[in-house]
């Protein structure tokens, strides 16, 4: 703006002062050709006059800067002060000469065609009738006019330099209230009128962007706190794979640190398949992928950003599913074990009947086949019940009635059901402790200690023992079943837990038990909110230990 | 036009990471298949090491652009040098790893017990690839010393693996198999040294010092 304001002053000055020289310098041209006409006409005079006195004579003195010319009455040249007299033409023509010859003198302006340039001329006539005619070139008006340019050159740099002065002194002056002005808060500024409506127009738009500012920093805040609160990894890419915004769970998920300013998504991770999901997803399609990132499982959810059906980024999610692959593993080991377990007896039941349809045996050996029958049968049963009793666990037995349960009496009434069992294996079997009451369910605690007493009881050694200790706890009551057993190694305990999970996995059939015993205690306990603490020594025994918490009415009698 | 630049340099990173992680992929998956004698992952290594030569050729263009067209200087022009060198490297790693997927071919039933110590020096060997890669992606330059460090374990490693290998063939187990099982050995050690070219030249690109074994 001031560049413009002082240019524009700057030329108004320039043109007004050119303009002027050129009227001044026409005006001068005029006045300097009318006086040179009329000294000229003076000039012509006195020739005359020294012609009509001396003759000849007098022009061949003469000392003059004009070219003198005489022309004779009937047009002939008689002298000439530049040219041969001999060799000019007639000048009876020349327009000048005539109008001596009629009226005594005359003037002109034209081209002069021996000297070949523009030129001024006078004429006089003489009383013996010939013409003097003396004749200035007009360049000489020009040259009068150059020797002003100096001055003229002097006076316009010096209004220039003024008016350069001037006009830098004025655009100062008109931008400094401009300058001034406070754009954060143009309401209290005191300046030109003009610009109030501007300046009004500006506090508006001023507070709008606060406003806006706010809101977008509010909105911000809220994402943030939403995406940081998610456990889940979260990443929004651009079309070029930086990293627009993350939250910290994606970091921790992928096991990176903090990235200093934009980066690449690559920086983050660069496994095959994390590179496939983020090249597949900013080319607009849909990708899942499975990482195994440290040792954990992460599913890996990568979805185009599209802008008018064309890719502008990619929002990435990743999942923690560790648990759900494992659960998942779980899963599928129970339904190939139940099949297999299931399978078992019904291919043997298959196999005897398939023989005995055939007729091949004898009718004193079917008692035996019928026995195998009934054996496997027994099998079967006992491990569809404790499948359904295991599912019922697992499907909430909040429905099933809770009552006190005096824990002796009822680990004393197992032992009494498992007696024979016991004596079969030639183990001995005690109960001890203080009658202790607990809330629970009679059938499911039943079946806990049944369970426990009958593992203590297969896995003995022969003359063994099981000793089934209940006692009150501060926190409640606790029962534990000690047996002198084959014990458990250790990295079969945490498993031992898992349904049909067998730490001799080839004798399972001599011994019996469907594998899921131990399994079925878990869920009781949980079901009672009772922990479960198992210490084992291969060799030398097991102990495990129910503690129940402190219930209503559970306490000691 | 700086604009341009910036996002030519960008372009280099990403495809160096990209470049890196296929030579991770390709010694892994050599490596496992030297162990479970698996006949795809042995394919995978040798396609690993297609890509990374790919992958050299399409970098280096992209360094000879940069350095014709913008005449980088200092830290940019230490970066696109370091890259050029890098690659090469890089692109011998996957040469080796696919060397190692070639050779597994002919150790079907080799004694697992120098096998065991083989794959302990492949672990290490592994771990110094996604270091010195590592040390590249994020700038790190002390990653970047430990993998220049680790190579000395590696070295005893060979030594170890090829001391191992004279005491069976003295015992009289296949020499074949132990004389391939110590060229695996030897590729295995000629890549850490890959690995520690590259840590080196990481350091270089990020200090300007590039120091000399």
């Amino acid at each position: 703006m001031t560049a413009k304001l002082f240019r524009t002053s700057m030329a108004v000055a320039v043109s007004v002062m050119a303009l002027s020289i050129a009227l001044f310098m026409g005006m001068l041209y005029q006045y300097f050709s009318n006086q040179l006409m009329a000294e000229l006409a003076n000039e012509t005079l006195l020739v005359a006059r020294g012609v009509e006195l001396e003759g000849l004579g007098y022009l061949d003195d003469l000392d003059t800067e004009n070219r003198v010319t005489w022309v004779a009455a009937d047009g002939t040249v008689i002298y000439d002060s530049v040219a041969d007299p001999a060799a000019m033409e007639n000048h009876a023509d020349r327009e000048e000469i005539r109008e001596a010859l009629s009226s005594e003198t005359g003037m002109a302006q034209r081209f002069s065609s021996t000297l070949s340039e523009q030129t001024m001329y006078v004429t006089q006539r003489l009383e013996d009738g010939s013409v003097i005619r003396l004749a200035s070139a007009q360049k000489t008006v020009a040259i009068l006019l150059l020797s002003m340019v100096q001055p003229i050159v002097v006076i316009l740099v010096l209004s220039l330099l003024l008016s350069a002065v001037l006009s830098s002194r004025l655009v100062k002056g008109i931008v400094k209230p401009i300058l001034s002005l406070d754009l954060e808060h143009p309401e209290g500024c005191d300046t030109y009128d003009e610009l109030t409506p501007l300046l009004s127009r500006l506090k508006r738009q001023n507070d709008t962007i606060r406003q806006q500012m706010a809101l977008l920093k509010q909105r911000q805040t809220e994402f943030s706190a939403l995406t940081e609160n998610m456990s889940e990894g979260f990443l929004l890419l651009d079309r070029q794979g930086h990293v627009l915004s993350h939250n910290s769970g994606a970091l921790h998920l992928l096991g990176v640190e903090e990235p200093d300013g934009e980066v690449n998504v690559l920086v983050l991770n660069r496994d095959e398949p994390f590179r496939q999901a983020v090249d597949e997803a900013l080319s607009g399609k849909r990708s899942r992928q499975l990482l195994h990132l440290n040792g954990r499982c992460c599913q890996l959810l990568a979805n185009p950003v599209l802008e008018e059906g064309k890719p502008a980024g990619a929002v990435l999610v990743l999942l923690d599913v560790t648990e759900q692959e494992q659960r998942e593993e779980l899963r599928r080991e129970f339904t190939a074990n139940v099949s297999h377990e299931l399978k078992t007896p019904l291919t043997s039941i298959s196999g005897i009947a398939e023989i005995m349809q055939s007729g091949m045996v004898k009718p004193q050996d079917i008692q035996g086949f019928a026995a195998d029958i009934y054996q496997e049968a027994q099998r079967l049963i006992a491990l569809v019940e404790d499948i359904i009793r295991l599912s019922q666990l697992d499907e909430g037995a909040e429905n099933l009635e809770r009552e006190p349960v005096n824990l002796l009496s009822l680990a004393q009434d197992v032992a009494r059901r498992l007696d024979s069992a016991a004596q079969r294996s030639n183990v001995t079997l005690k109960v001890m402790g203080l009658s202790v009451q607990v809330d629970g369910i009679p059938s499911v605690l039943g079946e806990m200690v049944y369970n426990l007493c009958d593992n203590a009881i297969k896995y003995n050694h022969p003359g063994g023992t099981v000793n089934v200790t209940v006692a009150p706890t501060q926190q409640g009551a606790e029962l534990t079943v000690e047996d002198t057993g084959i014990g458990i190694p250790v990295e079969d305990q945490s498993r031992v837990f898992e349904r049909f999970y067998r730490v001799d996995k080839s004798h399972s059939k001599a011994i019996g038990g469907t594998g899921l015993g131990l399994s079925i205690v878990k869920h009781g306990a949980s079901l009672h909110g009772a922990k479960i603490h198992m210490d084992s020594q291969v060799g030398r025994g097991t102990t495990v230990q129910l503690l129940f918490p402190q219930t209503a009415g559970g306490a000691k009698e | 036009m700086r604009d341009k630049f910036n996002e030519q340099l960008e372009q280099l990173n990403v495809e160096l990471i990209k470049m890196g992680a296929l030579c991770e992929e390709g010694i892994s998956a050599a490596t496992k298949a030297m162990m479970d004698q698996d006949g795809t992952l042995r394919e995978t290594a040798i396609a690993a090491e297609r890509e990374t030569d790919q992958k050299e050729r399409d970098i280096e263009n992209l360094c000879m652009k940069l350095l014709l067209q913008q005449q980088p200087v200092a830290s940019d022009l230490r970066a696109i040098s370091a890259a050029l060198k890098m690659i090469s490297d890089m692109e011998r790693i996957g040469d080796q790893a696919a060397d190692i997927a070639e050779i597994t071919r002919f150790i079907v039933n080799s004694p697992v017990t120098s096998r065991v110590s083989i794959a302990e020096m492949a672990r290490s060997v592994i771990s110094m690839v996604t270091d010195s890669i590592d040390s590249f992606v994020r700038k790190n330059l002390e990653l970047a010393q430990s993998v220049v460090r680790k190579d000395d374990e590696v070295d005893e490693m060979f030594l170890n693996v090829k001391n191992e290998l004279i005491r069976r063939i003295g015992q009289g187990d296949d020499g074949e198999t132990c004389i391939d099982l110590l060229m695996i050995a030897k590729y295995l050690e000629r890549i850490g040294d890959h690995a520690v070219n590259i840590a080196q030249w990481v350091e270089y690109s990020l200090t300007g010092q590039h120091s000399e074994d």
